[in-house]
Formats: structure tokens, sequence, C-alpha cells
């Protein structure tokens, strides 16, 4: 149980302006690719720890990461609000247990204003190159606009995603009628009355189908593989919890701490496979059958591969949506795409007015949004080509004083991402300090201690149901996890409370 | 039948997909359906649709259990294909008039129980089991309905169908007799006490109960619309030749199980055999449908409309 997709914008959203001049800005002590969650709240904690010479660039024009992308109808957290926020900025007034994409963005924009963060923020720069000076010790980022930017240390909090992604089916381009993707929602397009069609069934599809079936004529979702669905105890949070937690921050601390546990404890059937899985499953079945009452629905419902091998789904209202009447599940392979909609392999042409892809996002298991460029030329996608790597996905061997939020092996299966989150800005902040305390050029990872750190996780992910061979976007083609974290968030916060600096070398400045 | 490359197969059947949309299914030729064939030819498509569904199920409980992802691909895309196979046959219905508005044919008592029983047993029987059946039925029931049909329809439109679907059925007895083989490697003790444990499994018994009157049943189907008997038990000899052809096709104690199974079907002085089965297929003939239970929904997935 994840949280919400990784902000990203669609292929066709990129635009690339040509360069006319160069503008350098003045070198900043850090530089802060993104303002998403994981951007500002770097830039919250830098601030806190008296670290206020910043820049944080943001493509878009404005901030939100994942919460400004992904608005279409539906979209939610799967992670409760309490777990799913900031420890040090907690939010007294959720409306629900689980919220949707407006009210977290809400949360977001909240926290830029309470915290003072517009001064760092530089909307409309999206990065095209990042590399690292030796000389100087300085990491510059070349925007889109042609101007450069510089920090002494930069963190890399674009979101672990690249790109939405549109599935590889034959002859996608021939379709004529509208296409949508999730993560780009066209809210000018009237679902009213038309022919709908929803590729997928991942965390976004389950979300969004239950309301495409209220306004659409027909809708009619492919299913690839059936994922594992457990219900999702979703209420409106009664006034006097507000109120509670508004005159007493610490019962909500205390929720948050049990919240916190409690998901921990999800670790054991998530994570390996132990008798906590058979009883998840059970869940996942039990809640099957109580909301499905058809048999070769439920069959077609039913997944195939150990739960939590794939991001496992809260929903109370995607087995009823898809039994409404004018709902239709298809489960045969497609066969191809037409002007008119798509071919399935029992011979069948669907054809619709809209098809909407909820096929989620490029993983970037080896590559990365932009160039990043470290020392002596060397470049992180080459680097990564046969699988990404960091030491505590956090750093990389040959690109000093740059850090990684979400980096390789940092996913959590079954508690908040922003949790991990937390972790990751600590030891960043930790690492700053470090680079300013001692005057740094270069805080650098040695490749022995990244080499041993990985072979460690490896090792560990060989025993987690992620490895236990289902397809899943955890893994690269070649069955690498360089996704995922084996352990618990409370291991996982352990291993970022200390900067070893034996690992490190340390070049003054 | 020499092992075939299951991933290079897989690709092909990718690469091979067709829909009903490629046929004109009101190209002249509809006509060339005589009067005399017309009642015998809607019984006889009937039982042929059926037959595909029928096969079409038990491709989907094969692709739960197929040891491997790529044979689980496979049998998806056969399920698939057996399930456009019966749209085909439905559309060519239409076409001759031989559907009653947009209702579904109903299926003859011996296939409504092979129906019941696929539901409610089929994904819990054992993988090769199913696999040895199955090639048995497509190579004696489609192949032996297939040609009759061609030999005696003339429509062109009907013959285009066909060899469209012949195509895939050659696809899906080539993978069959593959996957017999490889069941067939390693220990034939091994391999028979499992044959043996899985004879006294009670699906496998009410499996086995269903089948033996269905092929009997088929049999007095198609003589009675004038085929031969001969041939379709030629067809049924057919098996038994390729299936017997390498050494690891004959271990497999379930390909020599359907094996003598179909020398007693195609024996008619075998008493032993027959009487009991006939009397069978009489006393199901009996059995009132009310009694059945409703029918499966993934029997309402048939449709003759090209598009959705």
């Amino acid at each position: 149980m994840t949280n919400a997709p990784p902000s990203r914008k669609p292929k066709t959203a990129a635009k690339k302006t040509p360069a006319k001049s160069v503008k350098k800005h003045k070198p900043a002590t850090v530089l802060i690719v993104g303002a998403g969650f994981a951007g500002l709240g770097t830039a919250i904690r830098l601030q806190q720890a008296g670290i206020k010479d910043m820049v944080i660039l943001e493509r878009a024009g404005e901030v939100g990461g994942t919460w400004r992308d992904n608005n279409y109808p539906g979209a939610a957290c799967d992670i409760p609000s309490n777990l799913y926020s900031y420890s040090f900025d907690q939010n007294p007034d959720w409306s629900r247990s689980f919220s949707g994409s407006g009210e977290i963005l809400g949360y977001i924009k909240a926290m830029v204003k309470r915290f003072g963060l517009e001064k760092y923020i530089r909307f409309n720069q999206n990065v095209s190159d990042l590399a690292f000076d030796e000389e100087p010790g300085l990491w510059h980022a070349t925007t889109d606009s042609g101007e450069i930017f510089s920090g002494r240390a930069a963190v890399m909090a674009q979101g672990p995603l690249s790109n939405a992604s549109f599935p590889d089916i034959s002859g996608i381009e021939k379709y004529q009628g509208h296409k949508v993707h999730s993560a780009a929602w066209d809210h000018d397009y009237d679902f009213r009355g038309k022919k709908v069609g929803v590729i997928g069934t991942g965390a976004s599809a389950i979300q969004i189908i239950p309301e495409l079936v209220k306004d659409a004529s027909k809708l009619t979702v492919f299913q690839r593989t059936p994922a594992w669905v457990v219900p999702r105890p979703d209420f409106d949070t009664p006034d006097w919890q507000k109120t509670l937690f508004r005159k007493v921050p610490a019962s909500q601390s205390a929720l948050r701490k049990g919240l916190y546990l409690a998901h921990e404890s999800m670790a054991l059937a998530v994570i390996w496979n132990s008798p906590m899985t058979r009883l998840a499953e059970r869940l996942g079945r039990w809640h099957l059958k109580r909301q499905v009452k058809d048999r070769w629905l439920r069959r077609q419902l039913t997944p195939d591969y150990r739960i939590g091998c794939k991001r496992i789904l809260v929903s109370n209202d995607y087995y009823p949506a898809l039994q409404q009447s004018n709902c239709k599940l298809i489960t045969w392979p497609i066969s191809r795409m037409s002007e008119n909609g798509i071919l399935t392999a029992e011979g069948i042409e669907h054809q619709f007015d809209c098809i909407v892809f909820a096929t989620g996002f490029d993983v970037g298991h080896s590559g990365t949004p932009f160039p990043v460029r470290g020392t002596g030329g060397r470049k992180l996608d080459e680097d990564w080509k046969r699988g990404a790597q960091a030491y505590k996905s956090i750093n990389v061997a040959g690109y000093p004083n740059l850090f990684l939020t979400f980096g390789p092996n940092s996913g959590p299966g079954h508690n908040s991402a922003l949790v991990y989150m937390e972790s990751q800005i600590d030891y960043i902040v930790k690492g700053v300090k470090t680079i300013l305390d001692k005057n740094l050029k270069a805080l650098s990872v040695r490749g022995g201690a990244q080499d041993e750190y990985n072979s460690r996780i490896q090792k560990r992910l060989a025993k987690t149901n992620w490895n236990s061979g289902c397809k899943s976007w955890y893994l690269t083609e070649d069955g690498v996890n360089a996704t995922m974290y084996p352990g618990f968030a409370t291991q996982y916060a352990r291993q970022m409370a200390s900067l070893e600096l034996k690992d490190y070398e340390l070049i003054p400045a | 039948m020499a092992m075939i490359d299951l991933d290079k197969m897989l690709v092909k059947v990718k690469s091979t997909q067709w829909a009903l949309s490629d046929i004109d299914w009101d190209a002249p030729g509809a006509d060339l359906i005589t009067e005399e064939q017309w009642p015998k030819l809607k019984e006889f498509m009937t039982d042929l649709m059926w037959i595909e569904h029928v096969g079409a199920r038990a491709f989907a409980a094969m692709a739960k259990k197929a040891p491997t992802d790529t044979l689980r691909e496979i049998y998806t895309y056969f399920h698939a294909e057996e399930q456009r196979h019966a749209n085909v046959e439905m559309a060519l219905m239409k076409r001759w008039g031989m559907l009653d508005g947009d209702e579904l044919p109903e299926p003859n008592i011996n296939l409504r129980l092979i129906i019941e029983w696929l539901d409610r047993h089929s994904d819990e029987v054992p993988v090769y089991v199913l696999g040895t059946v199955v090639p048995m039925l497509e190579i004696a029931l489609d192949g032996a309905l297939c040609k009759f049909l061609l030999d005696t329809v003339d429509d062109p439109v009907c013959h285009q169908a066909f060899e469209k679907i012949n195509d895939d059925e050659s696809r899906h007895l080539g993978v069959g007799f593959s996957v017999m083989e490889m069941q067939g490697h390693g220990a034939t003790y091994i391999k028979t006490v499992e044959m043996a444990a899985q004879i006294a499994n009670p699906r496998v018994i009410l499996g086995i109960a269903s089948y033996f009157p269905l092929l009997n049943k088929m049999r007095d189907n198609v003589v009675a619309m004038g085929l031969s008997e001969e041939k379709l038990y030629a067809c049924m000899e057919k098996f038994e030749k390729i299936g017997g052809r390498t050494k690891e096709g004959r271990s497999n104690p379930w390909f020599q199980i359907i094996k003598f199974h179909s020398r007693w079907m195609v024996d008619r002085s075998n008493k032993f055999y027959h009487v009991p089965v006939d009397a069978l297929v009489k006393a199901t003939s009996y059995i009132p449908r009310k009694l059945l239970p409703a029918v499966p929904s993934w029997v309402r997935e048939l449709t003759y409309e090209p598009t959705a």
C-alpha cells in the first residue's frame, strides 16, 4: 500500500523552448529540483536548520508535484491523511480519513505560505541538464529558458518517475477519438453520455472508474492483470476530532503514531511471505466475494500472484462500479487499436468516443529525467544502465554533493511515502551541514560503500514478495528491483539517522 | 510432432490476430444454403459454436495453471481465440437467418453438463489433464465438424471464416501436442501414480462422466446430419497418431488413457463401453433443464456483432 503516483507531465506536455541567451545566476548553497512534497519538505527542514540560501526550480507554474498533476476525478491518497503529511506540519483539519487530491494540494500550498517558501521558488524552470563542476565544487542546472542556476549541493526532488506512460499497443497512433491520460486529465472534456474505454486497472484506474461510470453512457474497462484490492476505511472526519486535534496537538501525534505502527505491521504481509500474507490475501478475497456475487466476474478479478508482489489497491467503490449496468470488464488480450477503438483477441472491435489511459508512468529504473553529469564526465543514466544504484538510496558515487529523494530502493510498499521522505530530508540536511561546517568542495560517497550497501539490499530483496515472480513496475526488464526498500520504515529511518563520514570522501574547498 | 518453441509461437499468435470485422458479413453467398440443409445446419452450427465455447473455457482454466508465463499467455490468447471462433460461428448463423433475434441458441444437454462441469471444476483440475483432453476434443470434434461443414456448405463467407479459424486451430494443436510431450518427460512411474491419484479425484470422475456421453452424443448428432461416422473416427485416430509419434508423447499416461478411450469409442462392437455410455446419453436427455443451475455469465459473452 503506497501513496500517490509520482508527479509527472505527459510526454506531449513537455515542450522545449530553444534558449536564446544564457543567464547565469549567483550560486546558492542548495539547489532543489522540484517543488512537490519532497522539494518543499527539504526546503522547510533546511530553513529550520538555518540554511536559507537556496533555490527551488519548478517546471510548472505552481507547486504540488504529484498532487498538482494527478487531479483526475476521484484522485485520492491511499494512505490515511494523518500519516500522509509531514510530522513537522500536521493538519488538524483533514476532512476525510483518506483525502482527495484537491485537499492534499491545498495542504501543500498552505505549507508554502506558512513557511514562507515562495521566495525560493523559480517557476517555469524546466531543468534540462544538471552537471557538477569539479573545480569550484558547484552543481549547475541549465533550464529550458536558457538560465543556469548553481548550488554547492543539489537535491533531485523531481519525483521518482519521469513521464506518463502510454501502453505499447500496436496502432495506438491510428485512434481518432479523444485520448486522456490519468496524469494529465482533460477537465474540459465532457464525459456525459459518451462511450468511454479505460485501459488499466491500477491505482489511478480504480479511482477513476467509479467516477466515470456515473457520467459515461457506456464504460468499458480493459484489464491485463487483476490487482489485490482491500477495503478502504474511509470516513468523514467528525468535527469533535478536528477540535481535539487543534486543542491537543499531542492527540493527533498519538493517532499518527498509531497509524504508523499499524502500517509497519503490514510489512509482514506485504514485504515478506508470512502467515500475515495469507491473512491479507484472505481479506482481499473476502472483500471481492462480499462485493461481487457473479462467479465468473470474481474469477476475472482474482489475482494469481502473491499479495504484495505488486502494489495493493484500496477501494470500496471499484468492484461495485464494475457491476453497474453501463460498465463492462474486458479481460481479453488487446490485439491492436483502430481508428474507432480497441480490437481484442475475441475478435470484437470496441468503439469509443474517448479512451482513458490509466497506464501509469515510465519508471526510471535506469534512466534519469534529464542528463545528470558527475565527476570526470560520467553520466548517471550510463552508470545506471544495468539498474539504478545508490548509497542508502540518497547518494551516488561520482556525483558529489548530490542528494536524491526517492532514489533507488527507497520505495515503501506498506507505509506512507512521506515517512520515508522525512528520513531522506533529514539526511540531506545533515549532508549539507557537513559540507558547510567542514567547508567542503565535495562530499562524495565511496564506491565501495555503495557497492557493499547494494549487495546487502539485493540479498534482502531476493527474499521479498516483490521478487516472487510477478511482473511489476518495481522490477527492471532483467528482474532487478531498483525501486523498493526491503524492510520496515523504522529500519529505513534508522539507516538514515546517521551520516557515516567513513563512507565518504571529503575534499576541502 | 517435434517440440515447438513456445516463445516464438507466442509471437506468432500475437502477430496473427484477426477480428470479425475483417470479414464482410453482407457479401453475397448466404443464399447458397439450401432449404434442405437449413434446419440440420442450424443444429450443427449450434453444437459447433458451443464446442468452441467450452473449448474456450477449458483454455481459461489451463491459463490459470500453466507452468510458465509464456504458456499462460498463449492459453490466454487461445481462450480468446476459441471465443472468437464461437462469435464467428454465431455471426454465420445470423447471416443464414438462424438466430431468433438476439437470443443465444440453446446448447444440447450434454454440452450443458460440460459447461456446468467446466464452470465448477475445471480451474481445480491439473493442467496436464485438460492439456490432453483438449487436443482430443479439438482434433476430433472441432476438426471433424469443420471439415464436414466445408465439404457441405458453399457459402464463400463460410469458407473465408473457416480458413482463418483453421489457421488458429493448427496453432492450438501444435501447442497442445507439444505440451503433451513436455508432460511425458521424466519418470513414467511417478506420472502414472500421479495420474492414478487424479482418476480418484471426484472432480475428474465427474468430468469423465460428462465427457464420455458428450462424445457419443456428438457422434450421434453428426451421423444424423450426414457425416460419415468413419470420418469422425479418422480424426480421432489422428490424435493417437500425432500424440504417439514421440517417446515423450507416449510416456504421457494421460495420452495413453485418452488413446484407449478413443479406441473404445471408435469400436462400435465394444458393447462394454457403448451400452452404458449410450444409456448415459439417453439418461441425460431426461434431465429437466429447470433442475440445472443458471448458465454461468461467461456463456453470455458470445456475440455475433463485430463491434461493441
